[in-house]
């Protein structure tokens, strides 16, 4: 929202420097986002008249002119073509500045001196609707009766300063001049000037010329008023400057008003011309299905009954509270006009904004809350100004169609309730104080706040409100010095992690002590991701957003590989090498589709690697299970982004899989064109959950010694370690106390399609030293049951 | 015999400086204390001693005996400590060779703030609470005051799923749901991930938020201050001071935005604070008296307080990451300096 200085200045007198009132309204919760002076670029810019032209002497295109500044001459050679002797010119001076960048400097041009230059509107940062002849190729002529001399931002009125304030969504009345207006008078203490609404009548009712019905309660007040023989013209100087600092473009007497009340009162208006009226008559209605409209933006829409229309006996002439139509609308020869004032439901406003895409002055305020008695404090501004600059004849009366007022609100609380919510004590003296300077009249007795809240304060109801509105005008830098423990005041509570991040924790300081490093990835990606994965389960049915940035970021990942192989490619497409990350992250799986419900999220922590093999990943993600009590064994793995051959499930008995892991499916490294070596495994933390303690079950060490043997069977190349090493534990019994393997040895000597594995195993007794007998006894039991259950030989 | 012995003695002193290595040393135990050294060439005649000399005789030579062999010990040892030093100066090894397995990896720079904020808040009392990403509408937005086309939700850019499901703008919707669940007086932290529809080179479409809610009988804006001062100085250090100003969230009244001492120049202003000394950080304020009623805690009896801020912020400026997006392009050339 943008005010000016001098703008608030007509409702409260201001002795600070705009900077300090800036800082003033943003500690009062008004953040002054830019402070703008007019004239930053101005200085050293004056008036001045070409006195004589001569042609430069050395120079076709260039003239030499003589300029009075009032008394004071200058040179200022030129190459412009619209001047001439006599003509009244901006003239830049050494030393300004412009709002292009330019500086000025004096100069020599092809030897003759050049005092200065002369400044087109542009360089002055204005234009036509500001001041006639400013958009013009060439120099600004400016009018003969300036003063010579003076300087041109006071020349132009372009002396202001322009705060452009961030304005909270609570705050809708401070979308206006006088809502700004009222903060300062309950910073500095200062009295409100009441804007005047006084005007005077013609002898003509308005209800002989015009009737509204209100035909929806999405419009709870309507009024009308009529302004006969109105003079569109120029606006006057001050109406044009307040409108042009604050962005809005000077158009003639009517609209500019429309727009000066709306700025200044936060009051939307709208002027129609009232012999496109047809039937002499204003019908507030729902919108026909398919209604059309062309606006003054002059696209067409084609409107429904969720859009509120303001029409006339036949036809919709304005979207209500958002754009008004080209066939009604002020021109030129525009004679009698209807000046409309209206409160519109906020929501039916903001649907309809949304929907049609057009968002302006008036559908920002409407969409954020015109209050009842506004309609009629805006009708009345308006009506002041045609009456004071003499631009018509008001009608006699005002049509005002309305929902019953809303009462009155006061809000009660007790001064102690003030005082426990804000921690701090503030007197009664200054509570009083701040809450009158807002406008909200307040009583306090016996420790009980009585506050009248006014019509425009519609967020006031109870003591957090009135807490606020004391603490933010009061300052909050009370709390500087505030001396409150930690917890003082409160009961002792029991702190802790949730079960999920204490597991993760430990599984991700497992994999960061194995040199991996904790990448982080969105969870949005493009809807292929399953493609590229060669995922052809029920994974490829994806979340997906409904309005995104783009295709890219469209869906919400359903397989954690697809981030970290991304972060592979692009590492390695910027050198990187020997790779190894993992990533603690989410999955979004939809129930059902279309939506209805929300998808089951799943947290996952996944790892990849380029530099380890498959045994060295292996173990990195084992070492991260063994910081659980997960019971698991491990299975060739069906996932479709994994190698077939080198890869495997993490299951338990009930063949529940927690995870996989192994090297990545040649066509996966394809498609995202990273090193085919690449390992990559997933566990899912919310599986292992129930397992993250790690329990312990200490049996007594042996007093015997253990008992070692070595032993190499030669198999079949199908055969696993795992089976073999199972065997042997069997077979050992309860003598069992740890195998290892230790080589595996292939050769053509051996044979095609065997290998030779060499095991070392430990045997041991609680209760007595092993016998020879004993130990030969049971490796005879552990070969036996080698041969009979994988047709090992003994090498 | 006493004179040879002496002559001994003064002789075994005198050659002893003679020794210098191994060889002469067993040399040198020969020739005094050997089977034909001097001193057992001296017992020998012991005989020819008088009965009332022997003792005296005996003892001097025990007492010469005694000195040589300790001089010869006490040599052996010094000689063996040499080699032992000489061995010890031949061998040595490169210290700066590569270490075997794999070298440590490191955390991301988000979740070591991540861990310093929560473990500070797990200290005082706070328990971490989780919730989805995917969010119903109502406990994005109605639960915490803002109503549908309310213009409260202009503050905030939403992704949407479905008329009703959204990705979570705010983790306040962690909170939103916990009350329903939990009885006061409690004390809970949400740390996750947000949404939000805007992508520009200050702002990123996925960002990271922690949010704290305190609901108890009689807890007020003060507290408020002394619990994030506590929390913020854990995080940026003991000199770290806070700055309330008035601000407008919809779930809480009063709202204020909370500055934070600059960690980067200590509050004597840079680039990073843009000369202010402070830095703009968290949101708070106490909670909407609606907002508790909504979620099924009786506001006459207790009041709360809230408090959220961009953790990606705070890992930024505690690390000097100057750009936000290189946070999440994971290259190792960047996560590696965090070990």
């Amino acid at each position: 929202m943008k005010v000016t200085y001098k703008w608030l200045k007509d409702f409260v007198d201001i002795e600070d420097s705009a900077q300090i009132l800036a800082e003033k309204l943003t500690s009062a919760g008004f953040e002054v986002e830019e402070l703008i002076y007019q004239n930053e670029h101005l200085h050293d810019v004056k008036v001045g008249k070409i006195v004589k032209i001569e042609k430069h002497p050395a120079a076709d295109k260039l003239q030499v002119c003589k300029v009075d500044l009032g008394g004071e001459f200058v040179q200022i050679i030129t190459s412009a073509t619209n001047i001439f002797e006599g003509a009244v010119v901006p003239v830049s001076l050494p030393g300004a500045d412009l709002v292009n960048g330019v500086k000025i400097q004096k100069s020599k041009l092809r030897g003759v001196d050049s005092d200065g230059m002369f400044c087109s509107g542009e360089e002055l940062g204005i234009d036509d609707s500001y001041v006639e002849g400013a958009s013009v190729n060439g120099i600004l002529i400016l009018p003969e009766n300036f003063t010579l001399g003076e300087n041109i931002d006071v020349a132009l009125g372009l002396d202001d300063v322009i705060l452009d304030i961030g304005i909270t969504p609570n705050r809708p009345d401070c979308m206006s001049v006088i809502g700004i207006a009222r903060e300062v008078c309950a910073i500095y203490g200062k009295k409100f000037k009441e804007p005047s609404l006084d005007y005077s009548t013609s002898q003509d009712k308005v209800t002989d010329y015009i009737s509204v019905e209100r035909k929806s309660d999405a419009c709870p007040r309507y009024m009308a008023a009529v302004v006969k023989n109105v003079k569109i013209a120029k606006s006057p100087d001050f109406i044009r400057r307040r409108l042009f600092a604050v962005g809005i473009k000077s158009i003639s007497t009517i609209v500019d008003l429309t727009n000066y009340v709306l700025i200044e009162m936060g009051q939307p208006m709208h002027a129609f011309d009232k012999k496109m009226i047809e039937g002499d008559k204003i019908v507030i209605r729902q919108a026909n299905e398919g209604e059309r409209l062309e606006v003054l933006n002059h696209n067409a829409y084609s409107l429904s009954p969720s859009d509120l229309v303001i029409a006339d006996a036949k036809k919709a002439m304005v979207i209500a509270g958002v754009i008004g139509g080209m066939g009604s609308c002020i021109t030129d020869e525009t004679k009698d006009t209807v000046i409309e004032s209206a409160v519109f439901d906020l929501k039916s406003i903001r649907l309809t904004s949304k929907k049609i895409g057009v968002r302006t002055d008036s559908s920002a305020r409407y969409e954020k809350g015109v209050y009842f008695s506004g309609a009629e404090n805006g009708i009345k501004r308006f009506l002041h100004f045609v009456s004071a600059l003499k631009l018509g004849d008001i009608c006699r009366g005002l049509i005002d169609e309305h929902l019953p007022a809303p009462k009155a609100r006061v809000a009660i609380c007790e001064v102690k309730e003030i005082d426990d919510i804000l921690g701090v004590k503030i007197p009664e003296k200054e509570m009083s104080r701040i809450l009158n300077g807002l406008g909200i009249e307040t009583t306090i007795e016996g420790g009980k706040i009585t506050a009248l809240v006014p019509p425009y304060r519609e967020d006031i109801e109870n003591a957090y409100d009135l807490a606020e509105e004391i603490i933010r005008i009061y300052g909050y830098d009370v709390y500087d010095k505030s001396e409150t423990k930690l917890f003082e005041n409160s009961t002792v509570t029991e702190g802790g992690l949730d079960p999920r991040t204490a597991l993760e924790r430990k599984l991700k300081n497992s994999l960061m002590h194995n040199g991996f490093f904790e990448a982080l990835n969105f969870s949005i990606c493009p809807p292929d991701i399953c493609e590229k994965l060669n995922i052809s389960d029920n994974r490829r049915f994806m979340v997906r957003i409904a309005n995104p940035i783009s295709e890219e970021v469209a869906c919400l990942r359903s397989a954690m590989a697809h981030s970290l192989l991304s972060n592979v490619a692009y590492n390695e497409s910027v050198g990187n090498k020997n790779i190894n990350l993992f990533e603690a992250g989410r999955t979004y799986q939809p129930k059902s589709l279309p939506m209805a419900e929300l998808p089951v999220e799943t947290n996952y922590i996944a790892l990849v690697s380029t530099e380890m093999d498959f045994a060295e990943f292996k173990a990195c993600v084992l070492a991260m299970l063994a910081e659980t009590g997960l019971k698991y064994k491990l299975v060739r793995s069906k996932e479709g982004y994994l190698h077939p051959g080198i890869s495997a499930d993490i299951v338990d008995d009930e063949g529940e899989v927690y995870g996989s892991f192994g090297r990545i499916h040649p066509i996966v490294a394809k498609n995202y064109d990273i090193s085919k070596n690449t390992c990559y495994g997933e566990v899912n933390v919310d599986k292992i959950l129930p397992f993250a303690e790690k329990k312990f079950n200490v049996k007594p060490v042996s007093k015997f010694p253990i008992v070692e043997r070595d032993l190499a069977v030669v198999v079949k190349e199908e055969i696993s370690n795992g089976d073999l090493m199972a065997a042997i534990k069997s077979a050992c019994g309860k003598l069992f106390y740890e195998v290892r393997l230790f080589d595996i040895y292939r050769s053509a000597s051996l044979g095609q399609g065997v290998k030779s594995m060499a095991y070392n195993i430990k045997l041991s007794d609680e209760n007595k030293t092993l016998t020879d007998e004993e130990v030969t006894d049971v490796m005879a039991r552990v070969l036996k049951a080698l041969k009979f259950r994988y047709g090992a030989s003994l090498r | 015999m006493i004179e040879k012995l002496q002559k001994i003695k003064e002789n075994a002193s005198a050659e002893l400086s003679g020794v210098s290595d191994k060889a002469t040393l067993a040399a040198y135990k020969v020739k005094f204390l050997g089977k034909q050294g001097a001193l057992t060439e001296v017992l020998r005649g012991m005989r020819e001693v008088s009965p009332e000399d022997r003792p005296k005789v005996g003892a001097l030579v025990n007492e010469i005996r005694d000195a040589i062999e300790s001089a010869v010990a006490a040599k052996e040892r010094e000689f063996e400590r040499a080699e032992l030093e000489k061995e010890l100066a031949s061998s040595f090894i490169d210290i700066s060779e590569p270490s075997k397995g794999h070298e440590k990896g490191a955390l991301h720079p988000l979740s070591r703030v991540y861990e310093t904020l929560i473990d500070a808040c797990v200290n005082i009392g706070f328990k971490v609470v989780d919730g989805p990403e995917v969010e119903l509408d109502y406990y994005n937005f109605e639960a915490l005051n803002v109503p549908k086309n309310h213009p409260a939700r202009d503050m905030q850019d939403t992704f949407f799923i479905s008329d009703n499901l959204l990705l979570r703008s705010q983790t306040s919707s962690v909170q939103a749901r916990a009350m329903k669940s939990l009885t006061p007086p409690f004390k809970i932290i949400s740390p996750g991930r947000v949404y939000r529809n805007d992508s520009d080179a200050t702002h990123s479409p996925v960002f990271h938020q922690m949010e704290g809610l305190v609901v108890d009988e009689n807890v007020s804006m003060a507290d408020l201050k002394s619990m994030l001062t506590s929390l913020m100085r854990k995080t940026f250090g003991e000199n770290t001071e806070l700055r309330f100003r008035p601000s407008f969230f919809p779930f809480t009244e009063p709202s204020v935005e909370v500055d934070v001492t600059c960690p980067t120049c200590h509050g004597e202003g840079c680039r990073i604070c843009k000369g202010t000394g402070f830095l703009e950080l968290l949101g708070a304020g106490i909670v909407n008296p609606k907002v508790l009623e909504m979620g099924g805690i009786d506001s006459k009896k207790y009041r709360g307080f809230a408090f959220g801020f961009g953790v990606d912020r705070v890992a930024m400026v505690k690390d000097g990451i100057g750009d936000i997006r290189s946070m999440f392009r994971n290259d190792i050339r960047f996560l590696k300096q965090m070990k």
